[in-house]
């Protein structure tokens, strides 16, 4: 309770999300609309959970579904640095929302690209804005390389990705953001920017069950179906997949985290991701007991109040259902 | 018909030579450049540009500034073969002239979108700008007439590892990305580069013209001639001039056509270029590879355009406006 008096300050925090939607990440998208100790200030879009385009066209649909669709959407790149694309279909579904069918959307992404958006917006607002990626690093490797002063101009980096300690999700020992882009975490990682990991080690403990969203149906509601269609699949991958009952809400957490950082504790450490082998490629690893003699470059969050978060995430999702609801 | 290109580059004496070639050859017209860190710091290039720009009375051409580090290796100490400023011991003057505002990879994808086609890149330092480019607008690759590279050795020791040459060293994560591009490539690598010499009687020859241009190539020459001379060569390579061969005399060159690609696994062969000259892995060919060259005429060719250059250019010139 202590950070969350901490965070409540008048001022909302700005934040920018650069996201793969993708089913959590829309739930995250969402997440940040409903919180009123934010200012999301654009989305920029990045290949990953699904193609770039589908992903910058899920990312305007959920906006419009928000009410929000006055929120600016840049798309950025659509592969990789260095490795071939690679997609998770099996994960979040053809179109990358699940069984959700969201109406044809009115309003375009804005003209600029995803990594000069993101240049553009820190750059013109020095130590003002939270970056919350949650999808491979793509967009924000190229802008570290494009304009290096965006390093400093960061208020603080949100990373959605890695596997320390916890197995990997794509590879035995890789978690899919940092697996798709290996190269571009490295780049990020290594920038020299405030940043907090968010890894399976922590998410996979946030899993949001079959009642959760039964109780949010309670409430009628586009944005509750919507949770609920896209969630079904998510949970019907998790079954068949890794044998979790019900769906872990990663890209959620990471969002979370920008208001209520007191739902995880952190350690800092040295933090690498492995661009060179080949059976772990994309591992993302910690130096615990500090062998190669590096300062730490991240905080690790390593341990989180699982259910509290998910309290906070469906109270949140109730707020903006009812709200929403309203305005239709 | 003159042939449009834009020089990527990180000057670099033998960058510098390559701009004087260009200018000095009315096969070519030189539409920009645009620089990138590597024979020395980005701020070194940009200046080290602009300077020779103004040196060739040619400040109409516009300098775009790029990358300040590779893409995922760390940033190298410059070699010292280019001297502290990058070239030799020329003392230019600071440039009056600045950069354009864009960054160099919003440059090239405007200026290559705007025309498609049109327009070839001779990239002569490390990748890094044309990598950017391609990730950032995959349209760029369809438009992108050719890419003429410096870069790689194939049967030739490298010259920075054993294996390695330095441009692809440097940013060997960009020369995957640009290899593997789809883009139309021609490889100038060091097999032969290295057969096109530069010997200080080349040098006392051109000074038998008075010109700020034999003047500068006098001064870039000396320290890059002696760090020619320790590895044991009689001369220095005019390695990035010879891209310039592809278009004022192919002839002189022995083009094959090879599957090409990095190694990026980060042993002892990181950032080695290859061919698959068997056809061993039975891949589609991705470029065109100079592997013989008649260097001595390239050579003689390349005088002849300097003496022409250091005739047109006297104290007296005025400046392009």
């Amino acid at each position: 309770m202590q950070n969350m008096r901490e965070t409540s300050s008048n001022m909302p925090k700005r934040i920018l999300i650069d996201t793969d939607p993708g089913i959590d990440d829309s739930l995250a998208i969402l997440l940040a609309l409903a919180s009123p100790e934010l200012s999301l200030e654009g989305l920029s879009i990045v290949h990953g959970n699904c193609s770039l385009d589908q992903a910058t066209h899920n990312a305007v649909s959920i906006l419009e579904l928000a009410g929000a669709r006055h929120i600016p959407v840049a798309k950025g790149c659509e592969l990789p640095l260095v490795q071939p694309s690679l997609l998770a279909p099996e994960t979040h579904g053809n179109t990358g929302l699940g069984y959700a069918k969201l109406p044809e959307p009115q309003t375009r992404p804005i003209r600029q690209h995803g990594s000069d958006f993101l240049i553009e917006r820190i750059m013109s607002n020095p130590g003002e804005i939270t970056l919350v990626a949650i999808g491979p690093l793509t967009n924000v490797a190229l802008a570290i390389r494009q304009e290096p002063r965006i390093v400093n101009a960061l208020k603080e980096l949100i990373i959605m990705g890695g596997a320390i300690r916890h197995e990997g999700n794509t590879t035995a020992l890789a978690e899919f953001n940092t697996y798709v882009d290996p190269h571009a975490a490295y780049i990020v990682y290594h920038a020299g920017i405030p940043t907090t990991l968010v890894s399976l080690d922590v998410s996979y403990q946030c899993v949001l069950t079959r009642p959760d969203v039964d109780r949010l149906l309670q409430i009628d509601s586009p944005l509750t179906r919507f949770i609920a269609d896209t969630t079904r699949f998510y949970m019907e991958f998790h079954d068949e997949y890794q044998g979790v009952e019900g769906c872990v809400i990663n890209d959620p957490l990471a969002l979370a985290l920008t208001f209520v950082p007191g739902l995880c504790n952190y350690q800092y450490l040295p933090v690498d991701v492995d661009i060179f082998s080949s059976v772990s490629l994309g591992k993302t690893f910690a130096d615990f007991y500090n062998y190669n003699k590096k300062p730490a470059n991240m905080q690790v969050a390593l341990g989180v109040r699982a259910r509290d978060f998910i309290e906070l995430f469906l109270e949140r999702m109730e707020r903006l259902a009812k709200k929403t609801a309203k305005v239709s | 018909m003159t042939k449009r290109i834009i020089i990527d580059t990180d000057p670099g004496v033998d960058d510098a030579l390559t701009f004087l070639l260009a200018l000095a050859s009315p096969e070519i017209q030189l539409e920009a450049l645009t620089t990138t860190q590597g024979n020395v710091t980005l701020d070194k290039a940009t200046r080290n540009a602009l300077s020779i720009l103004e040196l060739c009375r040619s400040i109409h051409i516009p300098v775009a500034v790029g990358s300040m580090y590779p893409l995922v290796q760390p940033l190298r100490a410059s070699a010292y073969v280019h001297g502290e400023s990058g070239i030799g011991n020329s003392q230019l003057p600071a440039p009056q002239t600045r950069p354009v505002m864009a960054h160099a990879v919003d440059f090239l994808i405007e200026k290559i979108l705007a025309e498609p086609h049109e327009i070839s890149i001779f990239p002569i330092g490390p990748l890094t700008n044309i990598a950017i480019a391609i990730r950032k607008e995959p349209k760029f690759v369809k438009a992108v007439r050719e890419l003429v590279i410096m870069g790689g050795a194939i049967q030739e020791n490298g010259n920075t590892t054993p294996q390695a040459e330095f441009n692809i060293f440097v940013d060997p994560h960009a020369a995957h990305i640009v290899f593997h591009s789809g883009i139309p490539i021609t490889l100038i690598p060091l097999d032969v580069t290295h057969k096109c010499l530069l010997r200080q009687e080349h040098v006392e020859r051109l000074l038998k013209i008075p010109s700020p241009i034999s003047r500068f190539i006098r001064d870039a020459m000396e320290v890059y001639l002696q760090a020619s001379y320790e590895k044991g060569f009689q001369g220095s390579a005019l390695h990035d001039p010879l891209t310039l061969a592809t278009i004022i005399a192919p002839e002189l060159l022995t083009l094959k056509e090879y599957y090409v690609d990095v190694d990026i696994s980060g042993g002892v062969s990181m950032g080695k270029t290859f061919a698959d000259i068997f056809n061993v892995m039975k891949k589609p060919t991705n470029m065109k590879v100079a592997m013989n060259v008649r260097g001595d005429e390239f050579v003689e060719l390349f005088l002849q355009r300097m003496e022409t250059l250091s005739r047109s250019i006297t104290d007296y010139t005025v400046p392009h406006a």
